[in-house]
């Protein structure tokens, strides 16, 4: 008896820890459609647009996402010039270009604007979330993986997210992102360059569903590989409003 | 000579507007030159500062007995034009170096008064980048500290805090030598180094010469400060000041500072209830004093903020200095209203109540401070109301703001009341209230 019990905890452990894997590897595969690589340079515009589909705000954004969870924002609208964010972690500051004062700021702060400051800057799963796969689903014409994700650190936007992946090539397709209260904060899904035959995101549109039900449209108009020099990312080199260039 | 610079760095900052948001010239022939670069921004700003008189207070009873003795700031209409601009010189192999300029001109019409026009340098200086290592001198503003409200340790720049309206302040002269590593920092600051020969009285607070340095670590949720600043006449002072991310919602700061003499005003000599022919008040050195704050900024999940700081600054007059103050304000006062009083008598006593308003310049009037600031952003709106107390007199400051801002237009409006009991010194100041109109075009 104790020897079936043995082995069937043994069977359970291994089971979770190989299903614990793929979904490790099936985001890993996920994020290379965002991302690309560790260290670059993304040129982001964000627009927001009004419940009946007029343009709101367009606000632009240079982000550089740095290996071992580290990004920075530069804010490159003229309402917001000057303004940056920088994450290393869970540990976030906002920089203001009139103050030598890097402002810690807490994780709700993060979570704050249509298109937060963690959208726009964290642009993988893989570092942030384990979870579990659910099923296959109907994705529109496409058979789709969904996962549900849970967050492995705190300090992350969404504490959870309901995902779903393409079968045959893992694209992202879609998402739902849960706040700490498990309210559903927003839906996302993600515009690719070829429809067909997807390489990158090139477009992330995000529903806003707590609180003003907006549209908000992350476009990535550029990336670049760029590691900045580690002094970029130390929040009192950059409250002396250097030139980032 | 500030206005004499002013003019011919302003030129060279329009020279830079002039030159377009980015120009980069031509490569030079040099391996070594790979290219340069300007940028330019500027913010034009229109702005209404109204301020209603108090009719109570030592500068309302002078100009009552004799007016225009000692005319408080009327409301003015203001324009504004700050310029921005950086000039890269070509990369070394070793290092990159820039200039950098900040300048400010201003028109001004005050109520009942002709329009004057002024410009002044808030930033000019060279800099030079070697990697980790970061060195520059010029004119240059170099804020330090983590307090809102009240910050002991800002020993460079020491800017006035709570205004109502946030613009650059004017820089000091300085040299300054930074190291900046993954998770630490270090700057050793010169200021005023202009000032090193010139008597303490031309030289009193940020105008001091004097050598400051402050030391950074992260650790983690914590970011850590060390302070040290030696003054030319106010000798050794050391600081430290933490911020700290307790929770997903809620930062807590603190900042300590410890100084062997400080500036300060000081009634000499001490005229009691006598007229006086020269203003008793001075800046002079002081003995020991300590500095401290705590405060807590907690964030909602619905774009509300509140941010509550209590303060202690023992460089400000002690309650004891104040009531022999408000002593002889009622002593001028009631000597004023005797009936037949000569003219000259009568002046004079104006005269000794309108220098009674002299310490008002201080940073902090009461040693102690309780401040609170609750905020909201919804959408394209900042709304905020403040209050900073003093709980010896009852004295209170209150502040309503709203911020619009739009892709481009910044909208301001704000309005701030001094008050409490009649007595409490926010209740005496020149002004009533002070409140303020304000539209910024960034470009």
């Amino acid at each position: 008896m104790c020897q079936w019990t043995a082995a069937l905890v043994a069977g359970w452990v291994v089971a979770g820890a190989a299903a614990a894997d793929d979904v490790a590897t099936l985001l890993k595969a996920a994020d290379r459609y965002r991302t690309g690589q560790d260290n670059l340079q993304v040129e982001t515009q964000v627009n927001v647009l009004n419940r009946d589909g007029s343009p709101d705000k367009e606000r632009r954004y240079t982000v550089f996402v740095q290996a071992q969870r580290k990004s920075l924002v530069l804010m490159r609208s003229p309402a917001e010039q000057g303004q940056k964010v920088l994450m290393l972690g869970d540990d976030f500051w906002l920089l203001m270009p009139g103050s030598q004062r890097p402002l810690r700021i807490t994780p709700s702060q993060k979570l704050l604007g249509d298109a937060s400051t963690g959208d726009i800057a964290t642009m993988s799963w893989s570092d942030d979330y384990t979870g579990a796969v659910v099923g296959e689903e109907q994705c529109g014409d496409a058979a789709c993986v969904h996962l549900s994700l849970q967050a492995a650190r705190k300090g992350v936007s969404y504490q959870r997210i309901e995902l779903w992946i393409g079968k045959a090539r893992n694209e992202p397709i879609r998402a739902e992102l849960y706040v700490q209260s498990d309210k559903l904060a927003k839906q996302a899904r993600f515009v690719f360059d070829k429809p067909s035959a997807p390489t990158m995101v090139t477009e992330m549109v995000l529903q806003d569903q707590l609180s003003n039900h907006k549209e908000t449209r992350v476009r990535y108009l550029a990336r670049q590989a760029k590691v900045v020099p580690e002094a970029w990312l130390n929040p009192m080199f950059l409250a002396r409003n250097p030139a980032l260039e | 000579m500030r206005l004499a610079l002013g003019a011919r760095a302003v030129l060279v900052l329009a020279g830079f507007a002039a030159g377009g948001v980015v120009a980069a010239d031509a490569p030079s022939s040099s391996a070594l030159v790979q290219q340069t670069e300007r940028e330019a921004s500027a913010d034009l700003r229109l702005r209404w500062d109204a301020r209603s008189l108090n009719d109570a207070g030592p500068l309302a009873a002078a100009n009552r007995w004799l007016s225009g003795i000692a005319p408080a700031t009327p409301s003015a209409l203001v324009a504004e034009a700050e310029l921005r601009g950086v000039w890269r010189a070509p990369n070394l192999p070793f290092m990159r170096s820039s200039v950098v300029g900040n300048g400010l001109l201003w028109a001004e019409r005050p109520a009942g008064s002709a329009a004057r026009s002024q410009g002044r340098i808030n930033e000019l200086y060279a800099a030079g980048d070697f990697g980790a290592w970061q060195a520059s001198a010029g004119k240059k503003v170099v804020g330090w500290d983590v307090g809102f409200g009240f910050r002991p340790n800002d020993v460079v720049q020491q800017e006035a805090r709570r205004t109502l309206l946030a613009v650059t302040p004017e820089g000091r002269a300085l040299v300054e030598l930074e190291h900046y590593g993954v998770e630490t920092a270090g700057s050793l600051v010169w200021v005023n180094p202009q000032h090193a020969r010139t008597a303490s009285d031309d030289q009193r607070g940020a105008l001091e010469t004097a050598v400051a340095t402050r030391l950074y670590r992260r650790d983690g949720s914590a970011d850590w400060h060390a302070f040290g600043r030696w003054g030319a006449h106010t000798a050794g002072s050391l600081g430290a000041a933490l911020a700290w991310v307790a929770t997903d919602d809620l930062e807590l700061h603190a900042s300590v500072r410890a100084l062997q003499r400080h500036d300060g005003w000081q009634l000499e000599p001490q005229p009691g209830t006598a007229l006086v022919t020269n203003n008793p008040w001075h800046q002079v050195t002081l003995g020991h004093a300590a500095q401290a704050l705590l405060g807590a900024s907690w964030t909602g999940r619905h774009q509300q903020s509140l941010l509550i700081e209590a303060w202690h600054d023992g460089t400000a007059l002690a309650d004891r200095d104040w009531d022999a103050w408000l002593a002889r304000n009622r002593a001028l006062g009631a000597f004023g209203a005797q009936s037949g009083l000569p003219a000259g008598l009568l002046i004079a006593t104006s005269g000794n109540l309108a220098w009674q308003a002299t310490p008002f310049t201080a940073t902090n009037l009461r040693r102690d401070n309780l401040f609170m600031r609750m905020a909201w952003q919804p959408d394209r709106w900042t709304l905020s109301l403040d209050g900073l107390f003093t709980p010896s007199d009852r004295g209170h400051v209150l502040t309503a703001a709203a911020q619009w801002q739009g892709e481009r237009l910044r909208l301001n409006a704000a309005w701030r009341v001094y008050g409490g009991p009649s007595d409490a010194l926010f209740a005496q100041l020149p002004q009533r209230s002070v409140g303020l109109l304000a539209a910024a075009w960034p470009f």
